[in-house]
């Protein structure tokens, strides 16, 4: 307490369990709660997914809770200004709203959803006779999961971390941001461990140092887009393929690839040597590889080097799914914002309801979508702060924090066993009138249904409903109701017994073509890389202190955005740090702060995501650029998905020049011959006597 | 306690270690970090911030170096001039190394700053007056002083943020110093519950926030007295031991091949903290 009340005795504090909300990995959290406040988010140890362990966006979710922006209120659309109404009549409105509009004429978008809030969901669309749900996520490994399926049958399976020798990554940033960082985070700690003082070896191939890149035993700056030019010129080097992967790779010489990649000759050689010697291995297809055009043939070139590896039911195994398909997550895509965005262009909705995303910052510039979701009639958001998006909305209705709402969540990525993950309130609603978005669903539903939900009171008691229904398919048969229910909410977690598919591996180069290498663009020389963050991602916390002021982990810069490029570049350039440039696509220019940094190829500058609002409060807004609203339409052409590495871009000097606001210290990064953090290659050391 | 008092019992008040006549009974903290575990992610940071009620400052005062993050995960990159860093950075957790004979706690002129019997080098704010000598001796540069009162500082905690401040730490205002205390309000906690059933607490029992939170479990910590801790284990496997500047492994002609060592060591502050150094493989 900054200032304690009269005659309070503090109390002890309790945990409850529920399931973390600041991404889709599923962590499960033990709230620490002490007065009936909600004061610290931490791991559940029981959970197979993150055991105990939380990363810090999670644990920034208190302040996701207590931000002091989120909206209060139903917010009705006067001029430019939000008027505050009664549920009843936001309700109301948007009954009237849809009367008499046709199904097709109603878009809902959304983040990523699962669990009864998914059922819900549909059943709601279903209501309203609609099958416009776009599932929409900024940030998904969408063209790695469809070249998944192609090469396993799966679209993630289980990677195994923990039991490969070497992991050959990519750019899948699994420790920062990639589909379950605790969880693998996790492994990778057994997996540096290793058997027998035998430690593991991680090899990173991307043209921007991720947090992974940097723990990487072997970091390799590659040309950008030719991930699967080092891939193929591997398994050419491996020598092990035979039949159709073979005859492909013969072309893919060592003088060619690393004419092609700018990765050694040498290098080559030593990964090479390196998989044969120690298997079984992992090799990962991340962002950096699927971000191009032909993102799919980078990841079917990767995954084909898995195969030819003999890794596929070793290190890569058969995912377990919850046998309830109709609460599998569905999975966002960039697909889905330019399918919706079309419309919107074209003028074909009339009502559209936005939740849980927020493309008006996350959509790249060229879809113009601010202007095209101006078109639709009456936008509705489901919002806990007023983001870019709600701000664009004619009704805003305000949402309970994942602190204070019911819900069940299914992982896509699960590990040891299926599990349903429950989300309960830790605490009281902190504002009477934001409401839970199951509830607010359930109210929806019975404008259309008003017979069929007239049992459900409110959403707790649909949930609960919904678990008892299936007691015995959730390992409560011959358990009372009350204790069965009260048990799961203990738990916070129910653990089932999964169905397991099985991999496909044969290893196959049918519909395998790299593009030829990319002529140089004289106009706009540079490859734009988005810098996604483990802390920040698409943007959606960024109004949350802890997060702004956690140093990025590898340019230690905070509150700010910032260009990063390689000092040798730089000095081509005459750029020095702190330097403000105007980075300029065919889209459109941003201007941002310079940080030089070695860990990327000189050809390409980064800037991260998740900055530059120009709402969403008082500790996002005016907080650096955004450079989403640069990034070209270039789209990947097996699936449609948005190539997000595919913008190119110049830069030039405006001839200002800041402060990096950063905590490297005055040393900067150097050591200055101390032995502070101090490195030993593994011949020097022993670890078979650790303890 | 007046300045007289504190004079005359200086000796008490400024426990000396390594002391062979007062040896750490039943409890002595310590830490072992394993940089081949830690990948910089910051998670232990932030578990820091929501456990400890630590402000956040904003961009501008952070420009200022007042930034007050107890712990704070250093990145260093090698300096051979390569054209990139092909082996990664160096990430280091930094904390207060509750050093055994703390080159902060002698200047202190109020003795704000000094030891506890379970060997913590410990920060009384009420007693602190802001001279930051402390801070200007400390060689890890791991004190942090408030130039400003952040409860009442716009946007650190406003109302409803205030909620989430942790009701066991103080919030400290204005000219005093701080820093990791080793989470000692869960220590306290632990030994008052083992103190009623009568015996010491047992290993596992406390952890620190960070080491909770980290993902790779690189952050051990307990009683270093308990031989059967893990963190007695690790010291004792690497060879490096508490009262020691100069540790026996290092003596000999041949490198050591054991990783742990202690930072600044020859300033014979004799930290708590171990490291284990990080590894790369010589293969690739």
């Amino acid at each position: 307490y900054v200032e304690a009340n009269d005659y309070m005795v503090p109390g002890i504090g309790v945990y409850f369990n529920s399931t973390c909300a600041q991404c889709d990995a599923g962590c499960s959290v033990n709230g620490r709660v002490r007065e009936g406040r909600v004061l610290k988010l931490e791991g559940n140890p029981d959970s197979a997914i993150n055991k105990g362990k939380l990363c810090g966006l999670g644990q920034a979710g208190v302040q996701h809770h207590y931000n002091p922006d989120r909206v209060r209120e139903p917010l009705l659309r006067n001029g430019n200004k939000g008027e505050a109404i009664s549920w009843d009549k936001a309700y109301a409105l948007i009954a009237e709203k849809l009367a008499g509009v046709q199904g097709e004429e109603i878009a809902f978008l959304s983040g990523g959803v699962s669990g009864h809030l998914k059922v819900l969901l549909g059943n709601y669309l279903d209501s309203l006779g609609t099958k416009n749900h776009f599932v929409y996520e900024a940030i998904a490994p969408s063209v790695v999961r469809a070249a998944n399926v192609k090469a396993f049958g799966v679209e993630m399976p289980r990677y195994r971390f923990d039991k490969a020798q070497v992991v050959l990554s990519f750019g899948a940033d699994f420790l920062g941001s990639w589909v379950s960082p605790v969880h693998f985070s996790q492994q990778y700690a057994q997996f540096r461990k290793g058997v027998n003082g035998q430690r593991g070896v991680l090899i990173q191939v991307e043209s921007k140092m991720t947090l992974t890149g940097a723990n990487a035993d072997r970091w390799l700056a590659v040309k950008p887009g030719t991930e699967g030019v080092l891939a193929l010129g591997i398994i050419n080097a491996l020598g092990m393929a035979t039949g159709d992967v073979a005859e492909l790779v013969k072309g893919y010489d060592k003088a060619r690839v690393s004419r092609e990649t700018g990765v050694s000759t040498g290098q080559i050689d030593k990964i090479a040597a390196l998989l044969k010697l120690r298997s079984p291995s992992l090799v990962l297809a991340g962002s950096a590889a699927e971000g191009y055009a032909h993102g799919s043939q980078n990841a079917a070139a990767i995954n084909l080097l898995n195969q030819v590896l003999g890794n596929v039911g070793k290190t890569i195994e058969a995912p377990v799914s919850v046998p309830f398909p109709q609460m599998a997550p569905s999975k966002g895509n960039t697909v889905a914002l330019k399918n919706l965005n079309d419309g919107l262009a074209a003028g074909k909705y009339k009502v559209v309801f936005n939740f849980a995303a927020n493309p008006v910052f996350t959509a790249p510039g060229a879809f113009k979508f601010k202007d095209n979701f101006a078109k639709a009639g009456f936008k509705v958001a489901f919002a806990h702060y007023l983001d870019e998006t709600a701000l664009q909305a004619d009704l805003v209705l305000p949402l309970d924090s994942a602190l204070e709402d019911w819900g069940t969540q299914v992982p896509e990525y699960l590990t040891e066993g299926a599990q349903i993950n429950i989300q309960q309130p830790l605490m009281e609603r902190l504002h009477a009138d934001t409401r839970g978005m199951g509830d607010i669903l359930l109210s929806l539903i019975k404008q259309k249904k008003a017979d069929e939900y007239k049992g459900f009171e409110d959403y707790y008691a649909y949930l609960r409903g919904a678990v008892l229904q299936n007691k015995g398919a959730l390992g409560g048969g011959g358990v009372e109701d009350d204790t069965f229910w009260n048990d799961t909410l203990t738990n916070g977690i129910v653990k089932l017994a999964g169905t397991t598919t099985s991999l496909a591996a044969h290893a196959s180069a049918a519909g395998l073509l790299l593009p030829a290498e990319a002529e140089a663009d004289e106009h706009f020389p540079l490859h734009l890389i988005p810098g996604v963050t483990a802390s920040l991602r698409d943007g959606r916390h960024t109004n949350q202190p802890w997060l702004q002021e956690s140093p990025d982990p590898l340019t230690t810069i905070v509150w700010d955005s910032w260009v990063e490029i390689h000092p040798k570049k730089a000095a081509e350039l005459g750029i020095v740090e702190g330097d403000i440039v105007e980075v300029t696509s065919k889209t459109g220019s941003v201007k941002a702060q310079v940080y030089l940094f070695p860990g990327i190829h000189p050809e390409a500058i980064s800037i991260p995501v998740g900055r530059g609002h120009d709402a969403m409060g008082r500790y996002a807004k005016g907080y650096g650029v955004n450079p989403f609203q640069i990034m070209d339409a270039v789209f990947e052409a097996a699936t449609g998905e948005l190539a997000m590495h595919e913008t190119r871009v110049k830069i030039s000097k405006t001839g200002q020049r800041v402060l990096v606001v950063k905590d490297e210290g005055a040393a900067g990064a150097l050591q200055m011959g101390r032995k502070i953090a101090a490195r030993v290659s593994t011949d020097q050391v022993d670890l078979s006597k650790e303890v | 306690m007046s300045v007289s008092n504190l004079l005359e019992n200086w000796a008490q008040v400024r426990h000396e270690h390594p002391n062979n006549d007062k040896p750490h009974d039943p409890y002595k903290w310590a830490m072992a970090i394993d940089l081949d575990a830690c990948t910089g992610c910051n998670a232990c940071s932030v578990a820091c911030y929501a456990e400890n009620n630590l402000p956040v400052v904003g961009r501008e005062k952070f420009q200022h170096g007042q930034q007050m993050h107890w712990l704070r995960v250093e990145r260093y990159w090698d300096e051979d001039g390569r054209e990139f860093p092909d082996q990664g950075f160096q990430f280091l957790p930094m904390m207060c190394q509750q050093c055994e004979a703390a080159p902060c706690e002698t200047v202190c002129p109020v003795a704000a700053t000094n030891h506890t019997a379970d060997g913590l080098n410990s920060q009384i704010y009420n007693r602190c007056i802001g001279s930051r000598y402390c801070s200007a001796n400390c060689p890890f540069k791991v004190r942090y002083f408030n130039w400003y009162d952040y409860p009442t500082t716009d946007n650190v905690w406003p109302a409803e943020m205030q909620q989430q401040l942790n009701p066991d730490v103080s919030v400290r205002g204005k000219g005093v110093m701080e820093k990791c205390t080793f989470c000692v309000q869960r220590l306290s906690a632990a030994k008052v519950k083992a103190k009623g059933e009568g015996r010491i607490v047992a290993e596992g029992e406390v952890q620190t926030a960070c080491q909770q939170a980290c993902p790779t479990s690189a952050i051990s910590f307990g009683n270093i007295v308990n031989p059967e801790s893990r963190v007695h284990k690790q010291w004792a496997a690497q060879q490096v031991e508490l009262a020691k500047d100069k540790q026996d492994k290092n003596e000999g002609e041949a490198p050591s091949e054991l990783r742990g060592y202690r930072i600044l060591e020859e300033l014979r502050a004799y930290p708590s903290v171990m490291y284990l150094e990080r590894v790369r493989e010589s293969a690739v």
